[in-house]
């Protein structure tokens, strides 16, 4: 063991890091970049799940609840007509209500329980949680006004059903996600190695157009997108049983469209980077940004207002929410919501065709 | 085809990377069915004049004719066979793989055996790329660069790493290619390599100093070995 020696690698390997700014930035500025990120996506005061509360209750029990609803600070809840709430719950403006009935108050001072029924949206377990929290805290606040209630409340989902879980959730956006990463990856990569091997050059060289590279290079991989996107669903819905109302040839439209634009995104991006160690390193550039935003983990409709607005602009949010419109809500095409979702993931498959086809172009000229 | 008097034609072409001048007006002819030498050390400017060639450099002033079209054509490029410094091979492929490959992407799939048996890879088609010796590669390279049986063959250094008796091989296939019409340019700053050549440009800093037959060069300098042409060329500008 010689210290010069390995102090001769130490240094080389930090002498390299110098001259490769990209890295250097890279490394010292995504950590604080994905940290400010998820610090202000969950004590940036977010918004709470909104609720509603249908109180047909003449006497003081029902208002007492709805006022203590009101004042609660995990949920933003308002006082509506049970028309509006069913609608409002379908729309998904509202992620559930609670209905309290005309004889609210005579049924608790005379039964001493009460089973109000909570109508649930149920496609987010996270914002279901925390409703059926703030009702049964607000009935806390019941019981020491009447004296030894107890809460036993009567859950309606619109979706899902009780036995919808986190994986049944986080299920149907993993689905698309796997797969518009992985392809993405792997052909950044591949183009890469086509230039850096000098093919790329030899095939710049020949008769071939653009076009007929970009293309070329999009079918090879789809075919190989298409049976893993295949694999994948089969897998968790034969498999892992995740919850699924939906038609299943939609959701591998969807996915297909995502590997699409994936195998694209990989084509157009491979021509900023001059090594596959580079390719790499929009890993934490490009994917975990829309890991944290796109409402794979955290639903979008209680980020910071501001971090709203970027998630709504990345093509990933649609596609997950395109996922759970259909395999959560069973959309189909006649959907205006999933339209819009498949419209976008669509419409960015062509942007980074076109994106691909151009910069293949200019770099090589 | 006698329309075409010359295979190449290039017209003061001049080409900069930043400050630097890659190309600083060269102008050269290369004549149907002859081995045109490209001399010159590293950094003069041949891969950059071979790249333009092709299209893959366009000419900041100048003209580049090919097979007598203006570059950059797509048809004329399918008629150009162009071999790389590097052996630019798919690893991963079987050595016949990437001679396919390439002819399917010239539509000449019918030359791959004949490409093979050319450089002596008949016998190993099979074998995946990345098994073979970097001799078998240059020549599996050369082979995707003949498979469309192209009018003009271009090759950049293409004996780098090759050992004598396989560089003897491959110039004696150079030299019965051109005796069949086709047009070769060559680069190489191995001197007795350019002694093979029917004409050969000199080339350095992106101009061309002397241009000629070996004897026309050597006489030209006044010197016995060519060698000696080329540093004596070099100090004073042709």
């Amino acid at each position: 063991m010689s210290a010069s020696r390995v102090q001769a690698i130490t240094r080389r390997i930090l002498q390299q890091f110098r001259r490769d700014h990209r890295t250097l930035a890279l490394l010292f500025g995504a950590p604080l970049v994905i940290l400010a990120l998820l610090g202000y996506l969950l004590r940036g005061g977010g918004e709470v799940p909104k609720m509603g509360v249908v109180n047909l209750d003449g006497g003081p029990l029902g208002s007492l609840v709805a006022s203590t609803l009101a004042s609660s600070k995990t949920v933003s809840a308002s006082s509506m007509s049970q028309a509006d709430a069913e609608a409002r719950l379908k729309s998904g403006d509202i992620a559930g209500y609670v209905l309290l009935p005309s004889d609210f108050t005579a049924q608790v001072q005379q039964q001493r329980i009460v089973t109000p029924a909570v109508h649930l949206e149920g496609s987010q377990p996270g914002l279901s949680q925390s409703i059926l929290q703030s009702v049964s805290q607000s009935f806390v606040a019941l019981a020491g006004q009447a004296g030894g209630v107890q809460f036993t409340p009567r859950v309606v989902f619109l979706y899902g059903g009780p036995s919808f879980d986190t994986l049944d959730y986080f299920g149907a956006a993993f689905i698309g996600l796997v797969v518009f990463f992985l392809v993405f990856v792997i052909t950044a990569v591949a183009f890469l190695r086509e230039r850096g091997q000098g093919t790329l050059e030899r095939l710049m060289a020949s008769p071939l157009r653009r076009a007929e590279i970009v293309l070329g290079y999009m079918l090879g991989f789809t075919v190989l997108a298409l049976v893993q996107s295949a694999e994948v669903l089969a897998f968790s819905l034969l498999v892992l049983h995740v919850h699924n109302v939906g038609n299943v040839a939609l959701i591998f439209l969807l996915e297909a469209l995502m590997a699409i634009a994936a195998v694209n995104l990989g084509i157009f991006l491979s021509m900023f980077a001059r090594t596959e160690f580079q390719a790499v390193q929009f890993i934490p550039l490009v994917i975990v940004p829309q890991m944290l935003l796109a409402g794979i983990i955290f639903p979008v409709s209680t980020e910071p207002g501001p971090l709203q607005a970027l998630s709504h602009v990345l093509p990933l949010t649609y596609a997950v929410e395109g996922l759970r419109n259909i395999m959560i809500k069973g959309a189909d095409l006649t959907w205006p919501s999933l339209q819009l979702d498949m419209g976008v993931v669509l419409g960015f498959c062509i942007l980074v065709i076109l994106a691909g086809a151009t910069t293949l172009r200019r770099r090589i000229a | 085809m006698a329309t075409e008097p010359y295979a190449v034609d290039v017209e003061g072409v001049v080409k900069r990377f930043g400050q630097q001048a890659a190309l600083d007006g060269v102008t050269l002819r290369v004549r149907r069915g002859e081995v045109y030498g490209l001399l010159g050390p590293n950094g003069a400017g041949k891969t950059t004049l071979i790249r333009s060639l092709v299209g893959l450099v366009a000419p900041e002033a100048g003209t580049v004719s090919v097979l007598g079209h203006r570059m950059p054509q797509l048809e004329v490029l399918a008629r150009i066979g162009y071999m790389t410094q590097q052996a630019a091979l798919y690893p991963d492929l079987s050595a016949e793989e990437n001679v396919h490959f390439f002819g399917a992407i010239y539509g000449r799939v019918d030359g791959v055996r004949d490409a093979l048996e050319l450089v002596d890879l008949w016998d190993r088609r099979r074998s995946v790329v990345s098994t073979l010796s970097g001799g078998m590669r240059t020549r599996c390279s050369l082979a995707c660069a003949l498979v469309h049986k192209p009018d003009l063959l271009l090759l950049d250094e293409p004996t780098v790493g090759v050992d004598p008796q396989l560089r003897v091989q491959l110039w004696d296939r150079f030299r019965k290619m051109a005796a069949g019409g086709r047009s070769i340019v060559v680069s190489s700053h191995v001197m007795d390599e350019a002694e093979r050549c029917d004409r050969l440009g000199l080339i350095r800093f992106g101009k061309l100093l002397a241009e000629g037959t070996v004897a026309e060069i050597k006489s030209k300098a006044g010197v016995d070995r060519l060698e000696d042409a080329f540093l004596k060329l070099s100090e004073s500008p042709a």
